[in-house]
């Protein structure tokens, strides 16, 4: 029980203690201590050294286990830096924003990890569901019209995602009529088991309904948009959060689903559909990446890349599936560094255009250069992470039954690329009008030091490739049934 | 008397398709509200415990009293003009929703030979479902919106009951107060955009493309 109180029930604590004391100071340290007990547990759950006993509703496997990691990883590096960024200079109306950030932070991690911890389709949802209400008022953080027309955006779109993932969980239920499940709840471990015994047509419909929901939280193309304007109008430390972990959760509930009807005869089907969906998001990025003009929208469209990578390579299956979990925690850790100095290019150039932000590399050399790093590690340069796991999804496509998506994979991520080159390098290196005398000198602080230690890490599992966490991938492939 | 509620359900759904004010959307969703929370108590009254009786209790709290005072709240706040401005014309919108209901019934009744479902709770949810769509489509209000996704909520509500899933009550609880904060929070934003905009059309949020 201890286990359970302090990844669910401790934060929602620390969120009432935010709702009390207004002193932004001191939530802050609250906040940290949280998601540094958070960090310690999920990751001693992780390495095995502690079980923890978890109540109806929620249990632990190694697919939840990882994902807590990397949530808890995400979250505790954008707490970490939270304060520093809530110094920034704002609006007098934006002042109100801060109150309840702490607040929803908190509120966003136990929903969050009771999301990942759940084991009952019904749990799962209200659970996403919360997630999405608490990150909703954090998008208005800016006050201003585009954070409002996003916020609300983000919200409907949303919301009527997971309407569409509740119709899909009640087909879930009609395919097992006439089965022993008939009549019995809806927990995921007692549908895995019986798979074989669905009907295949609610089971076919329930998985398109869920898929088609949850994209929209995914950010799986045609159903980004809301995520995508969410992500490039949040301040950066909640779109970090949301690229590097929110994406994750609704990612879940579609391996789920996924997992059920592995066994059945629908898998060919799901696999399609799940292919279909990774290919068409990288399209999409592949499209706007051309005519982008904002770099937090970029960054939002790379989001949509890399999930839509996520996606395919689980489609896929075999050595792909295990590079596409790499490929998870490897982008979830990039997203972090490159939003937060993205971040920090806003708070100094107070534009989100491309067009207005010059000489960055002269002006904020730390900066600047983090942010040409990170832009190598998600481009797939070795010897960041994302390189390996790529190399494992191609080499899974490759050898798979459909080798041709392998070209058209490889030719929209040259282009994105490309783009995505094109508009770093020109806001790096194009000369400004403002002198870099004229110019304080950059002051180096905790979200320098935060981007450099991820970047770190980054580079060190990559390399050492740990042996817990490829143990712990290949549980989640056998408990999935691929073949490898 | 579950089918008598549901074909009460899809004539709403009709009144719904047909109105022009914003208010008749409202008066709906609490017609809705009861209907539902009367399919829910009918169970207890064969045999009755205290403890079932909550989910019956906080659905007329919520879908009955709650959110219509809520829109009607904003509604008044906002001095939103009363009647809703389609895009298309309200007969091509009945006739729209006809002919969707028509399929989903068919289409339904076809289904139902095959697995074993109640075909007109199951219907008249589908048609709610789609209605909800149609209306956030359609509309170019911004609470009218809200109406529709909550007339999509209550479909799935119906169409719950009627696949005869049984989602233990604290599960149910959680569903109903997401959707309670989910308008709450849509009717703060709608008082921003109110302010911010000085609009609540569809229209009026086009500043975030590419």
């Amino acid at each position: 029980m201890i286990g359970f109180s302090i990844l669910i029930l401790l934060p929602l604590i620390a969120a009432l203690f935010c709702y009390v004391v207004k002193n932004l100071r001191v939530q802050y340290n609250v906040s940290v201590l949280v998601s540094l007990l958070h960090l310690f547990l999920s990751l001693m759950i992780f390495l095995g050294y502690y079980h923890v006993q978890l109540p109806t509703f929620f249990s632990f496997d190694s697919l939840s286990k990882l994902f807590l990691v990397i949530l808890s990883n995400v979250y505790f590096w954008v707490v970490l830096v939270s304060f520093t960024y809530l110094k920034r200079p704002v609006t007098s109306k934006a002042q109100e924003g801060k109150k309840y950030y702490f607040l929803l932070l908190n509120f966003y991690l136990a929903s969050n990890s009771a999301a990942m911890l759940s084991d009952h389709f019904g749990m799962y949802w209200v659970t996403v569901e919360m997630t999405t209400l608490s990150v909703a008022p954090l998008i208005y953080y800016y006050r201003n019209e585009e954070a409002l027309e996003a916020m609300w955006k983000y919200l409907f779109l949303v919301s009527v995602g997971i309407a569409f993932a509740f119709i899909g969980i009640l087909f879930l239920t009609l395919s097992a009529n006439g089965t022993a499940l008939e009549g019995k709840q809806l927990f995921f471990w007692e549908f895995i088991r019986n798979a074989k015994e669905l009907n295949p047509i609610w089971l076919k419909a329930s998985f398109i309904f869920i898929f088609v929901g949850l994209s929209t939280k995914i950010g799986i193309a045609p159903m980004h948009s809301g995520d995508v304007d969410a992500t490039s109008n949040a301040p950066s430390p909640i779109a970090a959060l949301m690229s590097g972990s929110l994406r994750l959760t609704a990612l879940l509930g579609v391996m789920r689903i996924f997992q059920i009807i592995t066994p059945t005869s629908s898998f060919e089907f799901a696999r399609v559909i799940l292919i279909i969906g990774g290919l068409f998001s990288l399209f999409t990025a592949f499209v706007f990446m051309f005519k982008v003009n904002n770099y937090k929208r970029m960054l939002a469209y790379s989001s949509v890349e890399h999930l839509g990578i996520i996606t395919l390579g689980i489609g896929i299956g075999g050595l792909a599936f295990i590079g596409a979990l790499y490929h998870a925690i490897y982008n979830s850790i990039t997203k972090v560094v490159l939003f937060l100095s993205a971040g920090n290019i806003h708070s100094r150039f107070k534009s989100r255009e491309v067009d207005k932000v010059k000489s960055v590399l002269n002006i904020m050399p730390k900066t600047g250069w983090l942010f040409l790093l990170a832009y190598l590690a998600i481009s797939g340069i070795p010897p960041f992470g994302i390189f390996f796991s790529e190399i494992k999804i191609f080499e899974g496509i490759l050898f798979s039954d459909k080798p041709f998506v392998l070209a058209l994979v490889m030719i929209f991520l040259l282009f994105i690329f490309i783009n995505m080159g094109k508009i770093i390098f020109t806001m790096l290196y194009k000369k400004g009008d403002e002198e870099v005398s004229q110019t304080k000198p950059e002051k180096f602080n905790i979200i320098h030091l935060a981007a450099i230690l991820l970047l770190i890490l980054l580079v060190v599992i990559a390399v050492t490739s740990p042996e817990i966490i490829y143990q712990n991938i290949l549980n989640v492939a056998k408990d999935f049934g691929m073949k490898l | 008397m579950e089918n008598v509620l549901s074909i009460l359900f899809c004539l709403s759904l009709f009144y719904v398709s047909i109105t022009s004010r914003v208010k008749g959307y409202v008066a709906v969703l609490q017609f809705q509200g009861l209907l539902l929370t009367v399919l829910v108590f009918l169970p207890f009254i064969k045999n009755f415990s205290i403890f079932g009786i909550i989910l019956p209790i906080t659905l007329l709290v919520v879908k009955v009293i709650l959110v219509p005072r809520y829109i009607n709240k904003i509604i008044l706040d906002l001095d939103i003009k009363r009647v809703i401005e389609p895009t298309i014309q309200q007969i091509v919108f009945l006739l729209l929703v006809i002919a969707t209901m028509i399929v989903i019934f068919l289409t339904s009744s076809i289904l139902s030979q095959s697995t074993e479902l109640e075909v007109i709770p199951f219907a008249s949810g589908f048609s709610a479902i789609a209605l909800g769509i149609y209306i956030i489509i359609f509309r170019k209000k911004l609470i009218v919106h809200v109406c529709g996704f909550l007339v999509l909520e209550n479909g799935i509500f119906l169409f719950g009951t009627a696949v005869a899933s049984e989602l233990p009550m604290m599960i149910e609880l959680g569903v109903l107060l997401d959707v309670f904060v989910v308008v709450f929070l849509m009717g703060i934003a709608l008082n921003k955009i109110r302010s911010t905009f000085e609009g609540f059309e569809v229209t009026d949020l086009g500043r975030l493309k590419d």
